[in-house]
């Protein structure tokens, strides 16, 4: 953070441009999509499990909202996009089901079974939309209205707010979210304990196709549109801003506020750099660094 | 004649406890030389130490005469030490003939593989263990004693003039065993010399030239096979140093309480057994007897085959821990890092682990209540920890193995299964779980009380139901039972007593 105010570039009369409210919303603005999806995220790695499918799903999530909030559908314009988000927003979960179901009754590794629907999902939603954007437009239509409603700073930023505090509270001040660490931290002893072992997986992927959805129906609302090709690499992108959030790959450790808190730097990251006009291939490279710096510093400290 | 291997005031440390104290072995050509003891009497220390898998604190070793230093296992196969050991160092996705040759320093001329030469080469070696396999074969597809003497294929492989063999029959059926020491004859006949560690009285007896009995960590003797005895053995590896017993079990144990009949899994065979209230049950026997396969089958972590299990005169069928827990089952796993902890979460988040339903209301945690209920528990356990709120990974082992008592102590079960409970830690805090267990037997749990050490079991447990192979031989009462009884029931062949079994029945 501190570093971003240094070096961010400076406006014709001296104010610093990263400082600016609107450039700092505008940070916010830009991570929330991934930002939601890491929380989730954090959850599926403190199992010591990886969902590699978020980015598909999100696509898919896209691609139903759009679908179903430019169809003409009940009077009530309150009710047709609640209706839309719904269908986005359940999809995308019964897709986490069904990765959760097939990690923990089959027993195959996480990383297969998300690397499979993946594929799949990204097949799905190109499929359902003909592998065309569905636009939403930019009119006074009931579509319209409600992108223009959903993509305000307000409604994006409290969602993640919200999300970010709800996933906290639980993860810290439940037994769900103390069975979820403890199996990431020992499995085997989670099993020796009688632990729901199976259902606290299954759970885990749904929140994670939950929340994708969820960041579906943000992402097709900032862009007014649904975009099947949507969300290539997130599951990338968010899985970095857990482990910069000092989560472990093996399971047991990482926060939400660590997330949130490696959700900011990459997001902060970006907003530097392109105020800085850096080339986007550039950005990737200084991105790589980022990653790998951020956890040999926490390696480093943790071995202290 | 001169000894192949002389080893000399060997010494071991392993944090704190002591491994191998001052011990003596010597091994001459062409002999077959069993090494002997309980659990933890420092033969698989030594064994590896021999192997250079691990580094004596000091030791003098000679080879031949000379003194030599076994740095890593590269040094011993350079020496011509080969090794069979019990886990089965092997690769099994790659084949016979790659496995043979794996690690050969005389091979790995070139970084190519010559397939021909590799093939002939494996050949040669295969045909002197008797192993009529294609060489390109998976060793993965192979069966335990086909896997074992490719082991040995490799030892010969690098000329090896000494073969350490550890535990090599333990998963051999019958006919296999026969044909291994046709082989180890031969062997000695081409004046190859075998370390045996076995426990298994009568294979020694059948097989050794001379035989080393080690006891906590020290060598009790050496013998020639032919002028010693089973009970010698044995009486050699338990000790005489019976001291008085404490008497620590005042209660008389009540009504039944547990009733297992004809219990088996995969791992146990037709176990039958009952706990009554306030009774700790030893459960005694050596390595892979089916002790903790017993808590497994129990704890519902092995499906059970058939049988009946009967708790407070209701049968429960404990499909999973899950059940088996709220069935009013509790099983303290054998070993707390792998099986038992959360290392990375705190003091009290483990305590707690198996009884959160206590502390929430709708999902929500109280840590109040929690700090309120797991604090005495760790009072009453003697608990040495700077806070409960620390990482249980940076407690000792005394205070971690405390910690796993605390949970079952907080979740209240009916029945505890206990699973080797003072394994690797002090003698402070095997007293303090001593006093736990008695305490809790007085008031009126029933305990099993899987233990290693014969003297803990005598000492604290009413009765101790002794298992060799899967199989129960035998129920002592634990205030007339003697060590030598425990251990030849231990010995016992479950094949021979099998068939008194079925005569008498």
């Amino acid at each position: 953070m501190l570093i971003a105010i240094l070096v961010s570039p400076h406006a014709r009369d001296g104010a610093n441009i990263f400082l600016q409210a609107g450039n700092l919303t505008d940070v916010l603005r830009q991570m929330s999509v991934v930002g939601i999806i890491a929380l989730a995220m954090t959850y599926v790695i403190l199992t010591a499990g990886i969902d590699l499918s978020v980015g598909s799903t999100l696509a898919l999530g896209t691609s139903l909202v759009a679908m179903f909030v430019v169809r003409p559908g009940p009077e009530n314009l309150f009710l047709h996009a609640a209706l839309a988000v719904a269908i986005a927003a359940g999809a995308s979960a019964v897709v986490g089901v069904v990765n959760g179901v097939t990690i923990s009754a089959l027993r195959i590794p996480p990383f297969i079974v998300t690397l499979a629907s993946m594929i799949g999902i990204r097949g799905l939603a190109k499929w359902l939309t003909n592998n065309e954007n569905i636009d939403i437009g930019f009119g006074s239509d009931a579509a319209a209205r409600f992108a223009d409603f959903v993509n305000s700073k307000m409604v994006i930023l409290g969602t993640f707010a919200l999300l970010a505090l709800v996933f906290w509270v639980v993860l810290e001040r439940t037994v769900f979210g103390r069975y979820v660490r403890a199996i990431g931290d020992n499995e085997k002893a989670g099993r020796y304990t009688g632990l729901p072992i199976r259902r606290i997986k299954i759970w885990v992927y749904a929140l994670a196709g939950l929340l994708t959805g969820i960041a579906g129906v943000l992402y097709a609302a900032e862009n007014h549109q649904g975009n099947p090709n949507a969300g290539v690499a997130y599951e990338l992108d968010a899985i970095a801003a857990v482990v910069i959030g000092g989560a472990s790959l093996a399971g047991g450790s990482g926060s939400i506020g660590g997330t949130v808190i490696g959700t900011l730097i990459m997001g902060i990251l970006t907003n530097i750099l392109r105020l800085k006009n850096v080339d986007s291939n550039v950005e990737m490279m200084v991105k790589a660094v980022i990653i790998v710096l951020a956890v040999a510093i926490q390696k480093s400290g943790k071995r202290a | 004649m001169e000894p192949l291997l002389r080893i000399e005031h060997a010494n071991k440390h392993y944090e704190g406890t002591r491994a191998l104290d001052d011990v003596s072995f010597s091994v001459l050509p062409g002999e077959v030389h069993a090494l002997m003891g309980e659990n933890g009497a420092g033969k698989s220390t030594l064994s590896k130490i021999i192997a250079g898998a691990v580094l004596a604190d000091s030791a003098d070793i000679y080879w031949q005469g000379a003194r030599i230093e076994i740095a890593s296992p590269i040094a011993a196969q350079r020496l011509g030490i080969g090794i069979v050991f019990q886990e089965l160092d092997i690769f099994p996705n790659l084949s016979i003939a790659e496995n043979i040759v794996i690690g050969n320093l005389q091979m790995e001329r070139s970084s190519y593989v010559n397939w021909k030469e590799l093939i002939a080469f494996s050949k040669r070696f295969l045909e002197e263990v008797g192993l009529a396999a294609n060489p390109r074969t998976r060793v993965g597809d192979l069966r335990t004693g086909e896997r074992q003497l490719v082991a040995i294929a490799r030892a010969l492989s690098f000329d090896a003039r000494l073969i350490l063999m550890d535990e090599p029959t333990s998963s051999l059926p019958e006919d296999a065993v026969e044909r291994l020491f046709t082989l180890i004859r031969r062997l000695k006949a081409n004046g190859v010399s075998i370390v045996y560690v076995s426990h298994k009285m009568k294979e020694i007896l059948q097989i050794a030239d001379r035989v080393t009995v080690l006891r906590d960590g020290a060598t009790i003797g050496t013998r020639r096979a032919q002028d010693t005895t089973i009970e010698e053995i044995i009486t050699m590896m338990v000790g005489r140093e019976l001291a008085a017993r404490p008497e620590r079990l005042a209660n008389e144990p009540g009504e039944i309480l547990l009733q297992v009949e004809h219990l088996t899994t995969e791992k146990i065979k037709n176990i039958s057994f009952d706990v009554r209230r306030g009774e700790v049950l030893g459960i005694a026997g050596l390595v892979g007897a089916g002790r903790s396969e017993l808590g497994a089958a129990l704890f519902g972590l092995d499906r059970m085959q058939s049988g009946t299990i009967r708790l407070g005169g209701r049968e429960i069928v404990p499909k999973s821990p899950r059940a088996a827990l709220e069935a009013g089952l509790g099983l303290l796993p054998e070993d707390r890092k792998m099986e038992g902890l959360m290392m990375q979460m705190s003091v009290r988040e483990n305590t707690t682990m198996a009884s959160l339903g206590r502390f929430q209301s709708l999902g929500f945690l109280n840590s109040r209540t929690e700090l309120e209920a797991s604090e005495p528990v760790h009072r009453r356990m003697r608990l040495k920890a700077a806070s409960d709120t620390i990482d249980v990974g940076s407690l000792s082992g005394g205070n971690q193995q405390k910690v796993l008592f605390s949970k079952w102590l907080l979740a209240n079960p009916k029945v505890l299964f206990l699973d080797d409970p003072t394994r690797g830690i002090d003698i402070g805090a095997k007293q303090d779980i001593y006093g736990i267990v008695a305490e809790l037997a007085a008031e009126g749990k029933g305990i099993l009380f899987v233990s290693s050490e014969l003297p803990e079991l005598l000492e604290n447990c009413h009765r101790i139901l002794v298992l060799c192979e899967g199989r129960c031989t035998g129920i002592l009462d634990a205030r007339s039972a003697t060590q030598e009884q425990i251990m030849s029931l231990a010995t016992t062949h479950a094949t021979t007593h099998a068939t008194t079994q079925e005569t008498a029945a």
